[in-house]
């Protein structure tokens, strides 16, 4: 998707809104502090905010309604219509029309008949991602959707994104102030500070210093108690006691160690030969791909000098047990 | 028919024919942001703090069969002055304003960006109003209906005077109550009534609780 955007908004409050952007992402970020612009921004591409002109694949949405954007639009506040179920609320939309698919993969096939009292707060979420994705929108927009859930459900709710994004295809824009958010879901990142764009980049070059957590994403299938096969190689990692079956999983990339030796007499459970598939050098942070399991690796720049990382290269990735974290049960 | 009856009859007929009236003046007030709204508002109040006298009186000259409105109505078959549709017009016109004020306090209640997340959804204003407005100020129609209608029921001004007191026809509980009051050995029947209007209210607060816990179990229930 190519978005181009003008956008200039004053505020009585003396807040003002330059932007003049053009650029080409699947999904793409803004990111930036509180009061930087980032809502501002979002509603000129919804059409909630008139006067910025708006070009979307060459198209001029400028002029037109929101629904006429035909935008799927996920707040921090799910929204749910509190007097349907959640199969009335995923069919709202009159282009919505087989949800069977998406409620499968939001995991929410089985509160189909529920109302939206009685959901968590992350089965809210995805309800209201999936009611946004049922409308066939061009666009998905996502304002802060995972703010407010605790870290194991917010790290669910991205894994779960994460797929849908692919499974869809729906182009994507998300707003977050967490950096993990916007490295691990989108390829292009606009950074908004005090109403004009002070960074833009792929998402991962946009991030600071201290914003270093990069969620990788992965599935297996428990062998025994503690132990999971993930493709080639068999992961120990701390399970609820009554999980079964396939899982998913999620580890941090900064919980990641890489070492060129076999490390021995180490505390850390899990010592996995491999090898480099890509390195991501930027300005601050290296971000090294690995081949099998398909994880990503952040060391710093430091690191990657001292240790002289290339392309192709063997190494060793060490995690421990415990910064695997469980998520939830996987389909077959 | 007896008075209670006519009072009952006159109480459903009046609160039937404000119902939509009522939830469009609401919607109007609410969800829309027409420079006519604070115009339409002193509108909706006037019938609430005028003499209901004054009320029947402006209504009887409106309805007068000597007007336009009023003969024509006659040459309709509906004539209103003097005859049981006054009865429905007095109560309707006094329980309008509590009515609208029921429905309008509800639909406020809404989360406006519910109808938002709704038009971007692609829903017309249309639609946003039937599944999304309406289903969610059901509570404030229902004890709007009550108010109105228990309103409606105890109406006396307005309704002498547009209606008359025809027995069978216009002489609502009130009225009755009021010819009773001159009657020799009226006590015994002025007790029923007085009666009959406690335990009709009793009821009409009755059925609105029911139908509102309804509503309430249904937006909290499994399914």
């Amino acid at each position: 998707m190519i978005l181009e955007i003008e956008a200039n908004v004053s505020r009585p409050n003396g807040f003002h809104l330059i932007v003049e952007e053009k650029w080409s992402a699947h999904a793409t970020g803004i990111a930036g502090p509180s009061g930087g612009g980032k809502t501002t921004l979002l509603n000129c591409i919804t059409g909630s905010e008139r006067g910025a002109r708006v070009i979307v694949d060459g198209e001029d949405w400028s002029e037109w309604s929101m629904q006429e954007r035909k935008i799927g639009y996920v707040t921090q506040d799910p929204l749910l219509f509190p007097h349907m179920t959640v199969k009335e609320n995923l069919l709202y939309s009159p282009r919505a029309s087989s949800i069977g698919p998406i409620a499968e993969m939001l995991r929410i096939d089985h509160l189909l008949e529920r109302r939206p009292a009685n959901l968590s707060g992350g089965e809210k979420r995805r309800v209201a991602l999936g009611r946004a994705i049922a409308s066939q929108p061009r666009l998905l927009v996502l304002d802060e959707p995972f703010t407010g859930l605790d870290e194991i459900l917010r790290r669910e709710a991205m894994s779960v994104l994460h797929s849908i994004k692919q499974w869809s295809g729906v182009p994507m824009i998300l707003v977050s102030h967490l950096a993990d958010e916007i490295v691990g879901l989108t390829d292009w990142t606009i950074r908004l500070e005090n109403g004009s764009v002070s960074k833009r980049g792929p998402s991962e070059s946009v991030l600071n210093e201290t914003e270093t957590r990069i969620d990788n994403y992965f599935s297996g299938i428990i062998l025994e108690p503690g132990l999971v096969r993930c493709g080639p190689c068999d992961l120990k990692v701390i399970l609820p006691h009554d999980a079964d079956g396939p899982v998913r999983l999620a580890c941090y990339a900064n919980d990641i160690l890489l070492s060129k030796k076999p490390p021995d007499e180490i505390s850390a459970r899990n010592v996995i030969p491999t090898k480099i598939k890509l390195i991501h050098g930027f300005e601050k942070i290296t971000l090294v791909d690995l081949e099998a399991p398909s994880l990503r690796v952040l060391v710093t720049r430091e690191a990657n000098r001292d240790l002289d990382l290339v392309t192709g290269m063997s190494i060793y990735a060490i995690i421990k047990a415990s910064s695997i974290v469980y998520l939830g049960p996987a389909e077959n | 028919m007896n008075s209670i009856q006519l009072s009952l009859s006159v109480g459903f007929a009046a609160t039937l024919l404000t119902l939509p009236l009522a939830i469009l003046a609401a919607w109007f007030l609410e969800k829309t942001d027409s420079k006519a709204r604070p115009i339409l508002q002193i509108l909706i109040t006037l019938p609430l703090v005028l003499p209901p006298v004054v009320i029947g009186y402006l209504l009887l000259a409106l309805f007068s069969p000597s007007g336009k409105v009023g003969s024509t109505l006659q040459w309709l078959g509906a004539p209103v002055a003097f005859h049981w549709l006054g009865a429905v017009v007095s109560a309707a016109v006094v329980g309008f304003p509590l009515f609208v004020t029921s429905i309008s306090l509800s639909m406020r209640e809404i989360d406006a960006r519910l109808e938002r997340i709704s038009a971007s959804l692609g829903a017309s204003r249309l639609q946003t109003f039937f599944r999304i407005t309406l289903p969610l100020a059901w509570p404030g129609i229902l004890s709007g209906a009550a108010l109105a209608f228990a309103r409606g029921l105890g109406e006396f001004g307005a309704t002498i005077i547009l209606a008359g007191r025809i027995p069978g026809q216009t002489e609502t509980i009130p009225l009755a109550i009021y010819a009773e009051l001159d009657s020799p050995g009226g006590e015994t029947k002025i007790a029923w009534l007085v009666f009959a209007s406690i335990a009709i209210c009793v009821i009409l607060i009755l059925v609105s609780r029911i139908f509102q816990g309804l509503h309430k179990r249904k937006m909290e229930s499994e399914s």
